[in-house]
């Protein structure tokens, strides 16, 4: 099985304000892990180098005023709200985290590489069809997804693992019944949307799927999401490719979010999305980076874990130093399980009415 | 007056560079010690000892116990407790009754200590060093962090290497220090080496004849772009030119990355003592009948044919035309080799290339020369050659530290990036002066990498991390202008 891992040193440029979360330090604790692990010697891992993604695919996704606006903004720098300033050169390192995410999938399809993980910066998954938002700018998941649909994937999964919704990806594909949205995020919390009620729009009805997570749910419930709610839901859907927002912010060192993930049991996860890409969709599988901002003490590990888990070596060493211990105790709500089962039974009641999967355990 | 020494597997060979050159041979039967007890050499002393290490790391059984600290991360099963962060920090201690109870059950003849991330803080390996004392002596440890790079797996291999490597090292630097006074090691990136930075990383002595051949044509001939084919005792190796320098590669042994850097050199297993049993076979007994050996080699076909190298009445061969079918074959082996490799130029090196070199090159339909004292331009590259040094320096400026080829030193705080090159460029000046380096040599000092980003705590920039790599590359010493 070989991995392709799409990275390029032109990521690190990126950069709103020196003080900004999501900067250049963001990936160079993890590049610094990959190369002291010899990662890149491995058989099983493949470096992508990424193109920029052509103008042709990005407007697939996104309205044509709106690259227009990005365009022009990025030559002097502009502004799309509060989080999200556009740096000069914006432009081009938007197009150029799209095209990894493109290069990954075409990877996959041609045979190149069993399955990879678009490493890639500026993040994707809050950028709407008209505007960016929450450090996004072009949506890269999204580009890709109709990238594969063009290439011939009838049917796309894509899980969002980011703290936040993934409000513009779900957006993007709100009325696509060819492309179940499953997203799983903290809740209540930026950017406010994600509600189990929001389940998709005229023919999309029934393939967006949100399921919100109080603060401090921690590994045990995700895990437990990923066997009662992601598994059946990907097995009666039947995909395709799988696609993942991987964002780390669940990781519960984050400094901006409040989850309790750890990067053994992010390991875990990505594990068995592989496991379930084999039996539903060959392998195919890309994931795609979003958020994660805790630079020194969860990028590191959960993004080596993503790496081990989709090249199939051994994680069962991927964890944090022991110097975090304290830190995942105060962060991990004894009382987040009992929250989470109570969301996710009012979601299987509501997804019942279209997933046989949800219906027949009701009965 | 500059001299060099290429211990070879046959030969060991002697060069001094002045005014004029002088070389000659001495047969390796005396020893390793017997070749530097002739009396003082004359001049600054280089010495290459790459085959009598080759053959240890291909044969000799040296166990060593391979000691891992792995931390967080991929797996490395039997690793010892303990871990170094990124940044450098202690993040696990070690536990030195693990430790301990670890290295007394499983004694070996040397001992590897291989700490990951230990080029950011060498503390942890130098602690274990430490534990193991009662157990093994100084020379027979190696640790990680003296190499420098990140790469943990490629580190575990070299200090494997440079375990089994250490003690004949340090013991060979005795030797010819006690007859010779202060000389330089040369490596096999065709640099310099101080015997102490050499025992720290006897491993950067690996593949040194190949540099020292290509080296010491390049001074000969003067040419930039061609491919050196030196004919030796047991093998035949091409090495190319390009622009006035080796190609280098890195080492793999056994399919594993190694972090030796090495001349690029195509090794064919014929030379002139390969032996002919019927026909022409790879490996050496010993010298060819001329010199008193005892079995036909090709030096003895060449003789047949009616070339007069060494007692040459006493090469014997059932026949001329024989002599000539086992010349034929070397000669087409080699052209094919050359041919692939398509250079602009060959140049001869080794006793038998003014033999061998003409016809190989009118055959290959590639130009050729055969600089005077071909024959010993492997001991000329070490004669000539200058103290290269590479430093990897990390500044953390929260920490007040920076790592120089992971040893921590304080560092007093400046974030200025033209600064923190000016300091690098001083200390591998600094470092190479006190290696030996001729202050002529330590003008050329390259930036080959730079990389930097603040480190932003609570909203604001708090400290800068720095990434700096500065070389005094390889090359000719100005001494011999």
């Amino acid at each position: 099985m070989t991995t392709g891992i799409v990275f390029d040193p032109r990521y690190l440029d990126h950069e709103q304000s020196p003080a900004h979360p999501e900067r250049r330090e963001r990936l160079s604790y993890t590049m610094d892990q990959l190369q002291e692990e010899g990662l890149w010697d491995l058989e099983c891992i493949r470096l992508l180098r990424p193109f920029p993604s052509s103008i042709d695919q990005v407007m697939k996704v996104h309205d044509i005023e709106y690259l227009t606006f990005l365009r022009e903004s990025s030559r002097t720098g502009g502004f799309i709200d509060f989080d999200t300033n556009i740096p000069v050169n914006l432009f081009e390192s938007a197009l150029l985290a799209a095209g990894g995410a493109i290069r990954a999938a075409d990877a996959v399809m041609s045979g190149e590489v069993k399955n990879a993980f678009a490493m890639v910066r500026p993040p994707g998954h809050h950028a709407h069809r008209t505007t960016g938002a929450g450090f996004c700018y072009l949506n890269n998941m999204a580009i890709m997804v109709r990238h594969l649909q063009e290439m011939g994937m009838k049917r796309v999964l894509v899980l969002d693992l980011d703290a936040h919704h993934g409000d513009g990806t779900q957006e993007i594909f709100y009325d696509d019944p060819d492309v179940l949205f499953i997203s799983i995020h903290q809740s209540p919390f930026y950017p406010g949307s994600g509600s189990i009620e929001e389940t998709g729009f005229g023919k999309g009805q029934g393939f967006t799927v949100n399921m919100p997570v109080p603060g401090g749910t921690s590994d045990m419930s995700y895990l437990y999401l990923l066997e009662h709610l992601i598994r059946p839901l990907a097995e009666e859907f039947g995909p395709s490719f799988i696609a993942i927002s991987a964002g780390q912010d669940i990781h519960f060192t984050d400094p901006l979010t409040g989850l309790a993930l750890t990067a053994s049991g992010y390991a875990e996860m990505m594990n068995r999305m592989v496991d379930l890409s084999e039996i539903l969709c060959g392998g195919r599988l890309v994931a795609v980076l979003e958020g994660g901002y805790s630079v020194e003490g969860g990028l590191p590990y959960t993004n080596l874990g993503i790496i081990a888990a989709l090249a199939g070596l051994d994680i069962s060493c991927i964890r944090e130093p022991d110097l975090y211990h304290d830190w995942l105790i105060r962060a991990v709500d004894p009382g987040a399980h009992s929250e989470v089962l109570e969301n996710f039974s009012a979601l299987k009641s509501l997804l019942s009415r279209q997933w046989k999967c949800f219906a027949k355990k009701l009965s | 007056m500059l001299t060099g020494v290429d211990i070879g597997g046959t030969n060991t060979d002697f060069a001094t560079v002045g005014d004029e050159i002088t070389a000659y041979k001495v047969p390796n039967a005396e020893g390793f010690a017997g070749a530097f007890s002739r009396g003082k050499l004359e001049g600054r002393l280089a010495v290459s000892t790459s085959q009598p290490l080759n053959r240890i790391l291909t044969g000799d059984p040296i166990s060593v116990h391979i000691l891992t600290v792995p931390g967080p991360g991929l797996c490395c099963h039997d690793g010892m407790n303990g871990a170094v962060s990124h940044r450098g920090d202690i993040v696990e201690q070690i536990d030195p009754e693990e430790i301990a109870d670890c290295i007394s059950r499983n004694r070996q003849d040397a001992l590897a200590i291989i700490c990951k991330f230990s080029i950011r803080n060498s503390s942890i390996e130098e602690e274990i060093a430490k534990i193991a004392g009662p157990w093994y002596p100084e020379e027979r440890i190696a640790l990680s962090h003296f190499l420098g790079r990140m790469n943990f797996p490629a580190r575990i291999i070299t200090t494997e290497l440079n375990a089994r490597l250490k003690n004949t090292v340090s013991t060979q630097a005795e030797i010819i220090r006690r007859t010779q006074g202060d000389f330089l090691f040369f490596k096999g990136d065709g640099g310099l080496a101080s015997p102490k930075e050499t025992i720290q990383c006897p491993s950067l002595l690996y593949n040194s004849s190949a540099a020292a051949v290509a080296l010491g044509a390049h001074y000969l001939t003067g040419e930039n772009d061609c491919l050196i084919v030196d004919i030796g005792g047991t093998t035949t190796d091409l090495v190319p030119i390009k622009e006035g320098n080796p190609v280098m590669e890195i080492i793999f042994i056994d399919k594993k990355r190694t972090m030796i850097e090495s001349v690029r050199t195509h090794s064919l297993p014929y030379g002139g003592d390969s032996v002919i049993r019927e026909t022409l076979k790879p490996g050496r007994i010993g010298n060819a009948l001329a010199f008193g050996g005892p079995a036909p080699t090709l030096t003895d076909a060449l003789n047949c044919t009616g070339e007069e190298i060494g007692t040459h009445g006493l090469s014997k061969l059932p026949s001329r035309a024989m002599a000539e079918t086992i010349v034929d074959k070397y000669v087409a082996i080699v052209v094919e080799a050359v041919k692939v490799k398509n250079p602009p130029k060959l140049i001869g090196a080794g006793f038998l290339s003014p033999y061998l070199i003409p016809r190989i090159g009118k055959e290959a339909g590639v130009p050729y020369t055969v600089p005077y004292h071909a024959e010993c331009a492997n001991a000329i590259g070490v004669a000539v050659s200058r103290v290269s040094l590479t430093l990897y320096a990390r500044f953390d400026t929260g920490r007040n530290m920076v790592a120089y080829n992971g040893q921590r030193e304080f560092f007093e705080h400046t974030d200025d990036d033209e600064e923190l090159i000016k300091i690098c460029i001083d200390e591998v000046r600094r470092r190479a002066l006190e290696s030996g380096a001729y202050a002529d040599d330590v003008r050329d000092i390259r930036l080959q990498y730079f990389n930097a980003y603040d480190v932003i705590r609570g909203g604001y920039r708090a400290e800068r991390i720095t990434d700096i790599i500065v070389q005094i590359p390889p090359g000719i010493t100005a001494e011999t202008r």
